[in-house]
């Protein structure tokens, strides 16, 4: 049983093995699908191959540019929106009715599993946003139900209606004005699905392999995928946007930073997410590893479970955000390569209130406060930090161990929590949490998205505001700002929107980072993607 | 085997000198006792050895080098890991955890040993015949994966990787015990002192404990060597000791994220564990020869 | 030898029986809710609940639970894991192959290293050569392996860029599935470029096997030596060169063969140790084997995965024991006693 009895018992194959051994002394030729193909070191496996029901970054990155497409897109350098499988739109005077021109010459992927007989029109549209908001449509409770990203725009109220006028055009009717409707439509979780597929695994009785064996009509398609392993895609040989460089693109799964960087020191990997940041130096020093800089909208943050005590009075919040050092967290988690957050905004952001007062640290203060909300001795709190990587927090498990040491000092006993980074967030949508270090990189420009993902009443229920807050004043000041596409009438409402968060401390922020990606210098053409995923379709390997 | 001997009183020592002077004729065994020792004295008064406190965080003093580094302090002579800890006080204070646990781990087993043993040695019949099956069959089954599988089910933790590491080495000890006895029990002085009236307490204390401690003695070394991996692996893989403890196992596994930074964090943790079980082992085997020697003589 | 063959597979259904038996506990043992942590469903809703409660006999009493316990391992059924939410049982048929693959290898590297070493340190023990093997056997022996693989991964992979630090094979090459075993399914698979993987995926096996190697190895030279110096010690021995045979003659004809014996039940201890060694060996090189999967599961705390973990390795392991003692009792008969 335990003897490699296939070698025993093939003697040629034996023989091969042996030749092959003595012949080893030169490298021998790459293959053609080695030699085109790239692989990308991915820090965790994608949880869905549908990125209508995810917010994870890791599974957006390895999903969302890379097998589908979006009706608009986001221009990386300027932030305008632009056509994407549709051609172009109009809005209706009052901002509630668009109508979307869509390109004729657009192909879903033909795989081992379907064969599209026609070409994307809107039917596809229809099926894609139905499947959202439709309770009765076939496929909306595959996967749970539960779209979060739109569930934590409100998105079930927000769209009356998705119609198709002809098969090149369709229409969305909306409730209300929304001025961040289309920057919703460029994010990635809004990826185009086939109709066509989601009839063929009706007919065939099996729904459930939609969101597992995916169908877009993205530069490259779906291959095969090995559970914590890898992904494996082709590319898509008539991609309408045309000229995918990889022939082959592999999702390298390694959750551990250390040995994510030695995969590529060892070009085991051409594409590295998440460098550590303490090693950007040191990365930067290697000739065949170059490192990719951008701005990125996001924050770090750390929130609390507010609807349990003691996290629901105040007075614990704002002592607890006052017993941090941040200084001490930017420098040994960050190593300055972040700057530091007053409020949930980034200073990017075209709203960003500069008024807000810079974060006190005084554990004399926050130990007074405690004891005014009646814990002079303390409390024991749990800490949990997230298992992964991310841009906004690139060791929560570090800066954890830190605030630990730090929350003594005022009498409060941590324990830190961790647990593998799927169960980790569905445990924290259950709000089994005291308090999270967690964090939110943007999937759009538009300000509203760090809002009402975060922290209203609906991202409540949809699972992805981690403090469990819901506050009515709080909601409607955020809704307001959605009503007007007036942007000094908004700006002017998320002011309001920040002081408020400042005053209410539901979550204590905590840095905003660039974002970087380490990547073989061998390889080009690698675009980051500020509002979201990376885009891998130009990405070639310079043959030395 | 007994050979002509021109200097008789050398018999007359008594076995613990004998066997002492045997022992402290292997350099190697001699080198490995002073490690032994030194790692029982540090884990025993680690506090007062740790030249800073393993726990306090220097902000401003983040990763720094060893002291043989240009960069590094001549205070901090291993430098300070990533939270500006001191990883000299780290390493002191984790050898009561590595070293310190596993001694009481052996300690524990080896009690818990004797009792379930000579229980087991002393009755005889089908009970013992299934029993003595059970426990073959436990011990092919390594200490680590039956750490393991004790973990999994009482969850993580130094204190609960101490009790599922004793429950792991419990059989081989049951079961050396056991055939010590047993062969003990088939000695003539044992029936001749039990024909002299003498019950089952006092044939165990009076004479089988003191034929067998030899026995015992290296039984110990040898499960304190798999101790000290057991807990350090555990603690590598998360399962043992954890953050902030500074467990060897651990602290390599704590480091990993800085091995392109700070390798001798990763590097020096490790020696600390080869050394610790290659002392241990020194001994053990030095131990045996020394027993055989003795024997011989 | 058919009566010693006999009580030896009684006494492997008996403790097969047990283990089925603690298997069987762990379900109820485990934190959380019986019904989720039998079935590795994570969202039960209470009409479905009601199903399975009648599925798993619950509402029947303990032993009718076993049985039915029993019958679901025997047909396959071994619930979903709590991560994949895919039948365990599958999940097992493609990640134990690789363990074994692993293990394998390191098994015979061990043999193949340890009983030369063994031999030449037990025919000059105080040779400068002999005391080097036993030095060398020492320190490997005490190394914490998981450090060990470290260090070979920080010099062989990163400092000199030699070979890859994980994996079974570069993930570009797509071999397609058949056996589990990558050598044998790049040899049965129909592609152009088997060469190129082939060599690809013996650089991956290179490390982990040294690594997975080590501990055994010294065991095997220890082993080998004291066995060898043993029966040095024997009258036999002695009276074979009372007739006048050399050292070499004697080694070769007296000595080996009854030193070597023991050796054959070394191969069940070293299998053993080589499952739990594994464990370690592929949470360092991301050797996707069944002990990573299962470190995987107690992170998870996925329960089912850690369950039918658990019996697969131990019904691996104390068979392959109780195979290689009745093969030790078949060579040598002095062993059938007892």
């Amino acid at each position: 049983m335990n003897l490699p009895t296939h070698i025993l018992l093939y003697p040629k194959h034996f023989f091969i093995v042996l030749t092959i051994l003595l012949a080893s002394g030169c490298q021998p030729q790459l293959p053609e699908a080695a030699r085109s193909g790239l692989v990308y070191c991915s820090e965790g496996s994608p949880e869905s191959f549908n990125p209508q029901l995810v917010t994870s970054g890791t599974t957006i990155d390895i999903v969302s540019q890379q097998l589908y497409d979006r009706l608009v897109d986001i221009n990386p350098d300027n932030g305008d929106i632009i056509p994407g499988l549709a051609s172009n739109w109009q809005v209706s005077a009052d901002g509630t009715r668009y109508q979307f021109t869509l390109r004729d010459d657009v192909s879903f992927h033909t795989t081992r599993y379907f064969s599209p007989s026609r070409y994307f029109n809107a039917t596809d549209v229809v099926f894609t946003f139905n499947r959202i908001t439709d309770p009765l449509h076939p496929f909306h409770m595959e996967g749970g139900g539960v779209y979060p990203y739109f569930q934590s725009v409100d998105w079930a109220s927000l769209v009356k209606r998705v119609q198709a006028i002809d098969e090149r055009t369709v229409v969305f009717e909306l409730q209300r004005p929304d001025s961040s409707f289309l920057s919703n439509l460029t994010t990635d979780f809004a990826a185009i699905l086939s109709a066509e597929y989601g009839q063929t695994l009706m007919a065939e009785g099996k729904t459930a392999q939609i969101d597992r064996l995916p169908i877009g009509t993205g530069p490259f398609r779906f291959r095969e995928y090995q559970k914590d392993i890898l992904v494996r895609l082709y590319r898509n040989d008539v991609y309408w946007r045309g000229d995918t460089k990889p022939g082959q693109l592999v999702f390298d799964i390694v959750p551990n930073n250390a040995r994510r960087m030695a995969k590529l020191f060892t070009h085991e990997c051409d594409i590295v997410s998440y460098p550590r940041v303490a090693e950007l130096e040191l990365i930067a020093a290697r000739p065949d590893v170059t490192v990719q800089e951008s701005t990125s909208l996001n924050v770090g943050f750390w929130a609390f479970n507010t609807q349990k005590p003691p996290f629901d009075q105040l007075a614990v919040r704002q002592a607890l955000a006052m017993a941090i050092n941040r200084a001490a967290i930017l420098q040994a988690v960050y190593y300055g390569q972040a700057t530091p957050a007053y409020g949930i905004l980034p200073p990017t952001s075209w709203a960003y209130n500069d008024g807000l007062p810079a974060p006190v640290y005084s554990p004399a203060k926050a130990k007074a406060l405690l004891t005014e909300a009646g814990y002079p001795n303390g409390f024991t709190m749990d800490i949990w930090a997230m298992p992964v990587q991310r841009l906004y927090n690139p060791n929560a498990l570090k800066m954890a161990e830190l605030m630990q040491a730090d929350l003594a000092q005022i009498g409060v006993k941590a324990n830190i929590i961790s647990y593998e980074w799927n169960s980790f967030r569905q445990k924290l949508g259950n709000f089994e949490h005291d308090s999270v270090l967690i964090g939110w990189a943007a999937d759009n420009p538009d300000p509203d998205n760090f809002f009402r993902p975060l922290l209203s009443c609906a991202a409540r229920d949809s699972g992805s505001n981690r403090a469990n807050w819901c506050d009515p004043l709080f909601d409607d000041i955020i809704s307001q700002a959605l009503l007007t596409a007036n942007q000094q009438q908004r700006r002017a409402l998320y002011l309001t929107a920040q002081q408020y968060l400042h005053q209410q401390q539901p979550l204590v922020a905590i840095a905003h980072s660039q974002r970087f990606q380490a990547i073989s210098s061998s390889v080009s053409g690698v675009n980051i993607n500020p509002y979201g995923g990376i885009s891998l379709q130009h990405a070639t390997r310079v043959e030395p | 085997m007994s050979k002509f001997r021109l200097y008789l009183e050398e018999n007359n020592r008594s076995p613990v000198k004998q066997l002492w002077r045997e022992f402290k004729r292997q350099h190697s065994a001699m080198t490995g006792l002073v490690l032994f020792v030194s790692f029982f004295v540090i884990s025993l008064l680690a506090p007062f050895f740790t030249p800073h406190d393993p726990y306090l965080q220097v902000d401003d003093l983040l990763l720094l080098p060893p002291s043989w580094n240009a960069a590094g302090l001549v205070q901090y002579p291993f430098g300070t890991d990533d939270l500006g800890r001191d990883l000299l006080s780290r390493m002191i204070k984790g050898t009561s955890y590595t070293f310190g646990f596993a001694l009481i781990t052996v300690a524990g087993a080896l009690l818990m040993g004797l009792v379930l043993g000579a229980l087991a040695g002393m009755s005889k019949g089908v009970k013992s015949s299934v029993f003595n099956h059970i426990l073959d069959l436990a011990l092919t089954i390594p200490s680590l994966l039956l750490a393991i599988i004790i973990v999994a089910i009482i969850g993580p933790g130094l204190l609960n990787t101490t009790w599922a590491i004793m429950l792991a080495l419990l059989p081989q000890f049951v079961h050396g015990i056991r055939n010590a006895i047993d062969e003990e029990l088939k000695q003539d002085y044992v029936i001749a002192y039990r024909l002299d009236g003498a019950n089952n307490w006092h044939v165990l204390t009076r004479l089988i404990l003191p034929n067998i401690w030899e026995k015992l003695t290296i039984m110990a070394t040898m499960a304190i060597s798999t101790a000290i991996l057991d807990i350090a692996a555990l603690g590598f893989l998360g399962f043992g000791a954890q953050a902030p403890l500074s467990e060897w196992g651990a602290m390599i596994s704590d480091s990993l994220d800085l091995i392109y930074l700070a390798p001798s964090s990763v590097a020096i943790p490790g020696l600390l564990i080869l050394t610790a079980v290659l002392s241990v082992n020194l001994v053990g085997d030095g131990l045996k020869t020394a027993i055989l020697k003795r024997r011989q003589n | 030898m058919t009566r010693y063959l006999f009580r030896r597979l009684f006494l492997m259904a008996f403790v097969l029986l047990a283990l089925s038996i603690l298997a069987f506990s762990l379900g109820y043992l485990f934190p959380g809710d019986v019904v989720q942590n039998l079935s590795g469903l994570r969202q039960i809703d209470e009409n479905q609940r009601q199903q399975l409660i009648g599925y798993y006999h619950l509402d029947q009493n303990i032993l009718q639970q076993y049985m039915a316990f029993l019958s679901r391992i025997a047909q396959g059924d071994w619930g979903l894991s709590f991560a994949s939410q895919q039948p365990l049982l599958q999940e097992i048929k493609l990640l134990l192959p690789a363990t074994l693959e692993l293990a394998s290898y390191a098994l015979l590297l061990s043999f193949i290293v340890g009983i030369p070493l063994g031999i030449v340190a037990a025919f000059k023990p105080d040779s400068l050569v002999g005391k080097s093997i036993s030095a060398i056997a020492m320190v490997g022996y005490s190394l914490p392996i998981f450090w060990w693989g470290l260090l070979l991964i920080m010099f062989f992979s990163l400092a000199l860029g030699w070979l890859p630090s994980a994996g079974r094979i570069g993930v570009l090459y797509e071999i397609p599935h058949s056996s589990g075993f990558m050598l044998y399914d790049i040899l049965q698979a129909n592609i152009n470029y088997r060469r190129e993987a082939l060599y690809n995926a013996m650089l991956h096996l290179l490390l982990p096997t040294i690594v997975l190697a080590t501990f055994p190895t010294t065991v095997m030279v220890r082993f080998v030596r004291d066995a060898m110096l043993n029966v040095w010690e024997q009258n036999y021995i002695k009276t074979a060169r009372a007739k006048g045979l050399n050292r070499g003659q004697v080694l070769y004809r007296h000595g080996l063969r009854n030193a070597l014996l023991p050796v054959i039940r070394q191969i069940g201890l070293q299998f053993s140790t080589l499952i739990t060694l594994a464990m370690l060996t592929e949470v360092i090189f991301s050797w996707p084997g069944i002990g990573r999967w299962l470190i995987d599961s107690i992170y998870q705390r996925n329960y089912p995965a850690i369950q039918a973990g658990l019996l697969v390795i131990s019904t691996m392991v104390i068979t392959v024991n109780m195979l290689t003692e009745i093969l030790h009792a078949f060579f040598n008969p002095l062993a059938r006693r007892g």
